[in-house]
């Protein structure tokens, strides 16, 4: 047994696990991780001060292995009514990480395949970048997951390659407390020109479920990714999610981070532009109630000069939830002529919901554009009076001012797709939330 | 039309209506005019039916009904409009759309159906020329960003739109300059009918130039103290108001 925080783990059962591992390379790389573990002392205090992992994660991970060989028929009727009847985009099913290739659509020129099916090309291209471009230093959970990782995905994107529809990617979650194969690696590479717009929906099948999600991301010259994730799970999952993009010359990245329900969400966005003339828009939007707990962490580290950075988070909460914003940003001494913008925006509808929000600014060039804020109030009563006194009623007039509120964010999702999920998905939380008054 | 007898009002536990009465009949304009924190823009809420002020005693009455406890949104759709002292800036909402929700959700009170996009269109163009507000304003999100005359043109084109029987001017004249209140009142007076009664809010004499009243009341300290013809608010503006 050995400890890291207030976690404490059986060296024994991940040993056993690690050795399973077949191939030699990842399994070097998974005892990197677990060195990391073992050894590091991560900042829990402070990069979980307000998001409560005791009641999280049980303090001694008694870990189980299962992973589902065959999808079972009363898995398959959980998963049918999810599948998009549209032939404008792509689509992808996993299961705790596997591709269940009868649900999926995707020609056969997108690489987009679990670990264990890549070609040779494909294995040395992984083998070159996996596990170097993550937060595992610094969040301890990034570093379980690089040891634990049930399933990876793996996304190839080659020159001048230009998907052509958004590829949506439905993730869904089967295993019990305890049980320890929700755990998804991915590694998305987009060579020089390529373009991709992916999707994620995360759902658990199951009450309670863990599931931890650690994305690589790098972006090659001129290269662009629209990524969105969209987290509206009703059952009470906890999910730990780190994302790393890493950009190089001219490339954009769009992410958009969505979070409607779950028991504790969290999601790491870091994003380090390490060529000159990047640009990354990070957009967010959560919408809680009942006991809902969302800790958005973002960090984007400007390293060259002439990049822009733009991020805007907004979010509102009923109930007895909690959000949590953090956002970071460096620019470092090189990277003059920088352009960083960071905006967040809370509102808070009930007495007992709460928000934490933190912006953090780190700068060492002195010729760069730099604004950040953050405010937090309530609905304007003055506005529903208003509305009202033009025969809106109140409900009304209330799901206006929440859709007004989110509708800059909306207005930035370039898939139509995506806005109408987005739209349905809001409405029925406003719905909720006018229930709840 | 509308009747209001012995009239108490609080804020936070601040009286400021103390007993007002009031009696308005259809196609007449009342001026209420009166000293700062005299309780002239309560009244205009409260009419309005904002949530904010607690009736302690009396009752408003519209059309013979006691509206004391109907929200806003009903009091509208039954033909009470609130031109705001300060009209409230909404981003994200988009004017026109405001108004058609706002429009249909009245016409739908009145068994009427709803306007189409193009008798919508055509009967905003109309409304529009009548307190010269461009098309492009109204294309905005509320009021956001809007300068004060056209705040106060926006809340005379809506007053337009909606139709209403009764209107509240909530000191519509503060903040316009002159060529703005003329426009601003030249519109309030093209939508007097014999049928629809207005109510003027103000301080100065000077807007009673253009919206001519047929009645002037002075409030002070929560009391109408003094009602006569508009030679009042003449005579208001030379004395002022210690002499009553």
């Amino acid at each position: 047994m050995f400890k890291s925080g207030s976690l404490i783990f059986d060296d024994k059962k991940i040993k056993d696990f690690i050795n399973k591992e077949s191939n030699p390379f990842l399994k070097k790389s998974r005892n990197n991780f677990l060195k990391k573990l073992a050894e590091k002392k991560f900042n829990i205090k402070e990069e979980y001060k307000y998001t409560p992992l005791k009641q999280t994660i049980e303090k001694n991970f008694n870990l189980r292995f299962e992973i589902e060989k065959n999808i079972s028929s009363t898995t398959e009727k959980k998963i049918l009514p999810y599948i998009i009847n549209d032939n404008n985009v792509y689509q992808i099913i996993t299961l705790d990480g596997k591709i269940l290739k009868n649900f999926s659509n995707l020609p056969s020129k997108i690489s987009f395949k679990n670990f264990d099916e890549l070609d040779k090309k494909e294995k040395s291209l992984l083998h070159h970048h996996f596990g170097e471009n993550d937060d595992s230093d610094d969040d301890i959970f990034s570093a379980l997951n690089g040891v634990l990782w049930s399933k990876g995905l793996f996304v190839y994107i080659k020159k001048n390659q230009v998907i052509d529809r958004p590829i949506i990617v439905n993730n869904f979650y089967t295993s019990e407390k305890n049980i320890f194969s929700s755990q998804l690696r991915k590694f998305i590479f987009m060579e020089k020109n390529s373009k991709l717009s992916i999707c994620e929906f995360d759902y658990s099948l199951i009450s309670n479920n863990f599931n931890s999600n650690v994305t690589e991301i790098i972006l090659e010259e001129r290269s662009e990714l629209d990524y969105f994730k969209i987290q509206n799970d009703s059952n009470n999952s906890t999910s730990f999610n780190s994302t790393n993009i890493k950009q190089k010359k001219n490339s954009i990245s769009n992410t958009f981070t969505f979070s409607f329900s779950g028991d504790i969400i969290r999601n790491n966005l870091n994003i380090s532009l390490i060529d000159e003339n990047c640009y990354c828009n990070m957009y967010g939007i959560y919408a809680l109630n009942n006991k809902s707990h969302v800790d958005n962490h973002t960090s984007v580290d400007h390293m060259q000069k002439n990049s822009i950075s733009n991020e805007h988070y907004k979010g509102i909460m009923n109930g007895h939830s909690n959000g949590v914003f953090n956002g970071k940003i460096f620019v470092r001494k090189e990277a003059q002529k920088t352009n960083a913008f960071q905006s967040n925006n809370n509102i808070i509808l009930s007495d007992d919901a709460k928000i934490n929000t933190k912006p953090q600014l780190e700068i060492w060039a002195d010729d760069v554009k730099c604004s950040h804020g953050c405010t937090t109030g309530q609905l304007d009563e003055n506005a529903i009076f208003y509305l009202q006194s033009r025969g809106i009623n109140k409900e009304r007039a209330v799901s206006i001012l929440i859709n007004a509120f989110f509708d800059e964010i909306i207005q930035k999702i370039n898939q139509n797709i995506v806005k109408d999920k987005i739209n349905e998905i809001l409405s029925t939380k406003i719905e909720s939330y006018l229930n709840e008054r | 039309m509308l009747s209001i007898k012995k009239l108490k009002v609080s804020i936070e536990n601040n009286l400021i209506l103390k007993g007002l009465n009031l009696e308005i009949n259809q196609g007449e304009v009342h001026a209420i005019m009166g000293p700062n924190g005299s309780g002239k823009s309560t009244l205009a809420s409260v009419i309005a039916g904002n949530e904010n002020y607690k009736v302690e005693s009396g009752s408003i009455s519209f059309y013979g009904k006691n509206i004391n406890d109907f929200s806003p949104d009903e009091r509208a759709m039954m033909g009470i409009f609130l031109a705001f002292q300060y009209p409230v800036e909404i981003p994200g909402v988009s004017t026109i759309n405001f108004i058609k929700t706002a429009l249909n959700r009245i016409r739908e009170f009145n068994k009427k159906k709803p306007l189409d996009a193009v008798n919508f269109l055509k009967t905003m163009k109309k409304k529009m020329n009548l307190v010269k507000i461009d098309r492009d304003l109204l294309s905005r999100s509320i009021n956001e960003g809007f300068s004060g005359g056209e705040k106060k043109r926006n809340e005379i084109f809506q007053m337009a739109m909606l139709e209403p029987k009764l209107s509240i001017l909530d000191e519509t004249d503060s903040g316009l300059d002159i060529d703005a209140l003329k426009i601003v009142s030249n519109g309030v007076n093209k939508l007097r009918t014999k049928n629809n009664s207005t109510i003027v809010v103000t301080h100065y004499q000077r807007l009673l130039d253009y919206i001519v009243p047929d009645y002037v009341h002075v409030l002070i300290d929560g009391k109408i103290v003094k009602s006569g013809s508009k030679n009042l608010a003449i005579e208001l503006e030379n004395k002022g108001y210690d002499w009553l």
